[in-house]
């Protein structure tokens, strides 16, 4: 359905993506992994025609995303990374004229969504918090029905519950048999929803690997307080993968010996246990490598 | 060209063309009550007192002894100048630049419509909202002066007069769209896209001053915009008439052409 072909764009200051080649099948949902700033966006741009490649091209079913985008846009639903709307209209006006834009007279969709996502539609646009302008993003995504969708970061500013009720749309849709390409800079977002994902840095696609290997290679960090400094040459000695000790505290890396870790703590008096929150790099330490942060 | 954005873009700015029209109405109004074919003499004789470089690079220089002489003096010469132009500088940044720097462009492009659509949609709007203020600016002149002064108004003059108002400000609105289109941000389309047209309107005011400064006339649009050329029928106007026209169709097909093409940052 989406095809990426050694799509090349670079920016003046030299950032950009370089020879992206990627596809997404139909029926699939594509999680398009990276930090912020490593092309994920430009990715999207392209694939949504805002830019010319230098080199490469994508379609969406067949279609080519630079010179057939209003054909393209018939069946395509699209979420913008940043949303900005014409905010002197009111949530209902820019729903209203989105569906007119698109000739799409049916609105028992669009209402049933406005339901869902309890969005408010009276007020302004510009008077509205960032987790209601994400979902009024949200809803003109996918009011039309379209074929496949682009989300660029669709969950960003929405609060756990919101976030639910977005995984279970796009659950729904992967079941109708919907195409769905979305961008995040956390694994937990997409976990749930994708097929597969595609890890992306510094502009070049590191892999593309099925959901489950990237579980079983993703590592977390674990730091644990030990009582005292035979209990710190205990775990130097168990095998296990540290990284930086500073006194008592030890930050150990965990992807799947599990066990090993809990019986090596086992032997240990633990005061405390933390997992501080990750960059997408620490998770993903197999692709990023020693050259990431 | 599509109606569902024309109808939209039109609910956003129709505000601004109503304010610029009533101040453009208010002006013409008081100035045609101004005039008294008997007391023009006194007028004059006011003018006089004012320094004469002021009173040229205003355009008050010659007011002639008829309602449309007074009229294209006093109205045509400095006035249809510059409120249609700051009216072009607001509504041209809005209309592009405004939605590529701001993202909202993204929306327009991500629905069955091409670039090309879009913007000819905007442009279009640009020109029929320049045809309305004018052309509602025309009606009223009329209208004042026939309920004032019935009779006194040449109106076929009045009519080319206006006709030249017109095309000058297909070309200024022509230029503040280009750089709108041009530009990804609203900082650049502003400087441009004000800077040009107010640089032309400087320059015009110079070159009205005295000989001195006469060839500064050459470096500006509005110089070809001139009053008592117009009313005279020199040859000149039909020459000025072509290079409104094509500085017109080249500012705008220019800037549908770049925006059709360019990377946006949306």
């Amino acid at each position: 359905m989406i095809e990426v072909k050694d799509l090349t764009m670079t920016y003046k200051n030299g950032k950009g993506i370089f020879d992206l080649s990627f596809s997404v099948k139909k029926g699939e949902v594509f999680g398009y992994l990276g930090p912020n700033g490593s092309g994920k966006t430009t990715t999207i741009r392209q694939l949504l025609g805002f830019t010319n490649a230098d080199k490469g091209r994508c379609t969406i079913n067949g279609l080519d995303c630079r010179t057939q985008t209003k054909e393209i846009q018939k069946i395509l639903g699209y979420l913008p990374g940043e949303i900005a709307f014409f905010s002197d209209m009111t949530g209902m006006q820019f729903l209203n004229f989105m569906n007119a834009m698109r000739w799409c007279k049916d609105k028992t969709r669009t209402n049933s969504l406005i339901e869902r996502f309890e969005l408010e539609t009276g007020g302004r646009i510009r008077k509205m918090s960032k987790g209601m302008k994400q979902k009024l993003g949200l809803i003109t995504a996918f009011m039309h029905d379209p074929e496949v969708y682009i989300l660029d970061e669709p969950t960003a500013g929405l609060d756990p519950l919101m976030q639910r009720y977005f995984v279970d749309l796009a659950l729904e849709e992967k079941a109708r048999g919907k195409t769905i390409l979305m961008s995040s800079h956390s694994f937990g977002e997409i976990d749930r929803t994708c097929d597969r994902a595609g890890i992306i840095r510094e502009g070049r696609l590191v892999d593309v690997e099925d959901i489950h290997s990237l579980k079983a290679s993703q590592r977390k960090a674990f730091l644990v307080t030990v009582a005292s400094e035979e209990d710190v040459k205990l775990l130097q000695s168990s095998g296990l993968e540290l990284g930086g000790i500073n006194g008592s505290h030890v930050e150990i890396f965990v992807s799947s010996n599990y066990d090993r870790f809990l019986k090596a703590l086992a032997k240990c008096k633990v005061l405390e246990m933390d997992i501080p929150s990750q960059s997408l790099e620490q998770v993903f330490m197999k692709y990023y490598g020693q050259g990431g942060q | 060209m599509n109606f569902t954005l024309f109808k939209a873009t039109t609910k956003a700015n129709w505000i601004i063309l109503a304010i610029f029209f009533v101040i453009m109405v208010l002006y013409l109004a008081i100035i045609t009550s101004m005039f008294d074919p008997v007391s023009l003499d006194n007028l004059n004789a006011m003018l006089e007192t004012l320094p004469k470089e002021l009173v040229a690079a205003m355009g008050f220089e010659d007011l002639g002894t008829t309602l449309t002489s007074f009229l294209a003096g006093y109205y045509y010469g400095f006035l249809i100048i510059m409120f249609p132009m700051i009216y072009c500088i607001i509504v041209g940044n809005r209309l592009v630049a405004k939605h590529v720097d701001s993202g909202s462009m993204a929306f327009l492009l991500s629905t069955p419509n091409t670039r090309l659509t879009i913007v000819t949609t905007q442009a279009l709007y640009l020109i029929a909202s320049v045809t309305a203020l004018l052309g509602l600016i025309t009606l009223s002149g009329i209208a004042l002066s026939e309920s004032m002064f019935p009779g006194e108004l040449d109106i076929g003059s009045f009519l080319l007069l206006n006709l030249y108002a017109l095309l000058t400000f297909y070309a200024i609105s022509g230029i503040c769209f280009f750089f709108s289109c041009l530009f990804n941000d609203t900082k650049y389309s502003v400087a441009f896209g004000a800077g040009v047209p107010i640089a032309f309107f400087v320059l015009n005011l110079l070159a009205n001053v005295g000989d001195k400064y006469d060839w500064l006339g050459y470096l500006s649009l509005f110089t070809l915009m001139n009053p008592d050329k117009i009313l005279a029928g020199d040859p000149f106007i039909t020459i000025a008439a072509t290079i409104l026209i094509i500085t017109a169709v080249l500012t705008y097909g220019g800037g549908i052409l770049i925006f059709n093409r360019k990377n946006l940052p949306i």
